[in-house]
């Protein structure tokens, strides 16, 4: 599809996001989950968009994925218009979404398989290759139930990696894992990201995991979402979780911070009750 | 029983281990208990003459059904019963399945499909099989094919049903994973919204079977000239009772079985379902 555009730049991966809103139209009213959002995702960079839940993260995720189209505004992946889903953009999901029926090794190769992307003897080898780097070679004949919270993520994430997609989507793909695994998962993360430098737009409303892993950090304003604030991650790699007692990252985090409570204000104001508890929280922390 | 009787000290176990013995007494109740309410029951029945329980007087006790069972395991007619009631089973069943499952699949993919089949699904459904016995006399050409037909109409409506609720409700987030992934349609019916749906299948399957069992009985005591439905109507027209209750069981037997032969076929069409 844009093949073109692509073989132009190198590595490809550039996603551009243009005055985007989203709308959706309910019975009786219109909720903007997204408006006037723009920003630019870098090649081969670690972009992290954080804020408070219901402001609007998942939509733009699912309107860069392709599942949606965006009301106003256009969304560019290397310069080609972006209008449907496609394997240049994969997506891990907040809960899991492998394929239930197939075995691990089987959700692995589904995607280049029916792509007829690579010779089938190859499509396999690769996979194997694959399961072993991400730790799951003894379980490539099992199927999801059967593997815990950790591997099932593990096991999404090589069923991406395997179509070496230009961006990685992830949209808080380590909620709802307990959390020593949660750490486990997220050096890894920065292992494989660091290993390849391929461009990842990750989601999160945890804002040491988004310091953690960002190169770029965007914070969006409460609902409807937009692109508030970016703070360049200037923190070394490789990254490690013993990272988030050094200085810099206090003064990124307080940064940040300082961000989500003038939205959360703003909201409270507004009406939103929900935002009264980062208030709450933000005073006493800065009191303390 | 009790673990803390006067004057004893209480014995020293934990939790976990009073937890488990209480269970593993409760369990020798509850057999206790289902052995002697079976056997009074048995035994109620066996004396009900002799002891006067009003209605039971002309119920053969179940030494007068055991005895005639004996008589009736040897004759060809009881075996050619049930193998007759097994093939309209079958086929009544197993065509209701190839036209239900994939004319539910069509309409849970299509929407033109939905709007065109619902409305007559709507009309038809409510209608009991057993209503259609009459009609489908007069319209099939055998008797045999209309009893195939009223077990055809048992199995058919929930398998028709389960197939489009079960495909209908697919998870949102495996269409869209397997479209990122490079699904084409044919992918995403074959190797996606296929399986997804094959639990439903299988559901529909499980509770058509023993709707079909009811129908090939009913219809065969109508409409029938062999098979177990028939004997056992048959019997009662002799009033040989025993042999009524023998068919009752044995209907009751092959009921059993059909449910276990779609449970060890849906475990096969759907293995990732046995580990839940």
């Amino acid at each position: 599809m844009n093949d073109e555009t692509r073989r132009e730049g190198g590595r490809p991966g550039e996603i551009e996001i243009k005055g985007v809103a989203k709308a959706y139209e309910g019975e009786s009213s219109t909720v903007t989950a997204v408006e006037d959002c723009s920003f630019v995702v870098e090649r081969g960079k670690f972009t992290v968009l954080v804020g408070p839940s219901g402001c609007g993260k998942t939509t733009l995720i699912n309107l860069v994925a392709g599942y949606e189209s965006p009301t106003e505004g256009e969304i560019r992946l290397d310069g080609a218009l972006v209008t449907d889903p496609g394997p240049d953009r994969l997506v891990v999901f907040q809960e899991t979404a492998l394929f239930p029926w197939m075995t691990t090794i089987d959700n692995v190769v589904y995607g280049p398989k029916v792509q007829r992307s690579m010779p089938p003897d190859e499509i396999i080898a690769k996979a194997g290759q694959l399961l072993d780097t991400v730790g799951l070679s003894e379980f490539r004949d099992k199927f999801p139930i059967q593997l815990s919270g950790g591997m099932q993520r593990r096991a999404e994430l090589a069923r991406a990696l395997i179509n070496e997609p230009a961006v990685l989507l992830m949209d808080e793909p380590f909620r709802g894992l307990d959390a020593m695994t949660r750490e486990l998962m997220q050096e890894y993360l920065l292992k494989l990201f660091e290993g390849s430098n391929r461009t990842i737009l990750f989601v999160t409303s945890e804002i040491d995991e988004a310091i953690l892993f960002a190169d770029n950090l965007i914070v969006l304003s409460r609902s409807p979402g937009k692109a508030r604030a970016e703070i360049p991650v200037d923190l070394g790699r490789p990254r490690t979780l013993d990272m988030l007692t050094q200085r810099r990252y206090a003064e990124l985090k307080h940064e940040a911070l300082t961000i989500l409570y003038e939205e959360a204000v703003g909201a409270f104001a507004s009406g939103v009750r929900s935002a009264s508890d980062i208030v709450e929280a933000y005073q006493k922390r800065e009191a303390g | 029983m009790n673990a803390t009787q006067p004057g004893m000290a209480p014995p020293d176990l934990t939790r976990g281990y009073r937890l488990a013995r209480w269970l593993k007494s409760l369990w020798g109740l509850n057999l206790a208990l289902g052995v002697i309410s079976v056997s009074t029951l048995a035994g109620l029945w066996q004396f009900a003459g002799p002891l006067g329980i009003p209605g039971l007087e002309d119920v053969p006790p179940p030494s007068a059904v055991v005895v005639a069972a004996t008589d009736l395991l040897v004759s060809e007619q009881y075996w050619n019963g049930w193998l007759k009631s097994f093939q309209r089973i079958g086929i009544g069943f197993v065509i209701a399945q190839f036209i239900g499952i994939p004319l539910g699949l069509a309409m849970a993919i299509s929407r033109g499909a939905f709007g065109t089949i619902f409305p007559i699904i709507e009309i038809l459904r409510p209608i009991p099989p057993v209503a259609w016995i009459p009609i489908s006399i007069v319209f099939w050409p055998t008797r045999e094919q209309s009893v195939i037909f009223i077990v055809f109409l048992g199995a058919f409506w929930i398998v028709l049903l389960n197939t489009i609720g079960g495909a209908s409700n697919i998870d949102s987030a495996y269409k869209r994973a397997a479209l990122s992934l490079g699904s084409k349609p044919r992918d995403l019916f074959w190797k996606i919204i296929l399986p997804a749906t094959i639990p439903s299948i299988v559901t529909g399957m499980a509770v058509g079977m023993g709707i079909s069992w009811e129908m090939v009985v009913a219809s065969e005591m109508i409409a029938g000239d062999t098979g177990l439905g028939y004997l056992l109507w048959q019997s009662f027209q002799i009033n040989a009772i025993s042999h009524v209750i023998v068919c009752m069981v044995s209907i009751g037997i092959a009921g059993y079985f059909s449910s276990g032969l779609i449970r060890l076929l849906g475990g096969f069409a759907a293995p990732w379902q046995r580990l839940h």
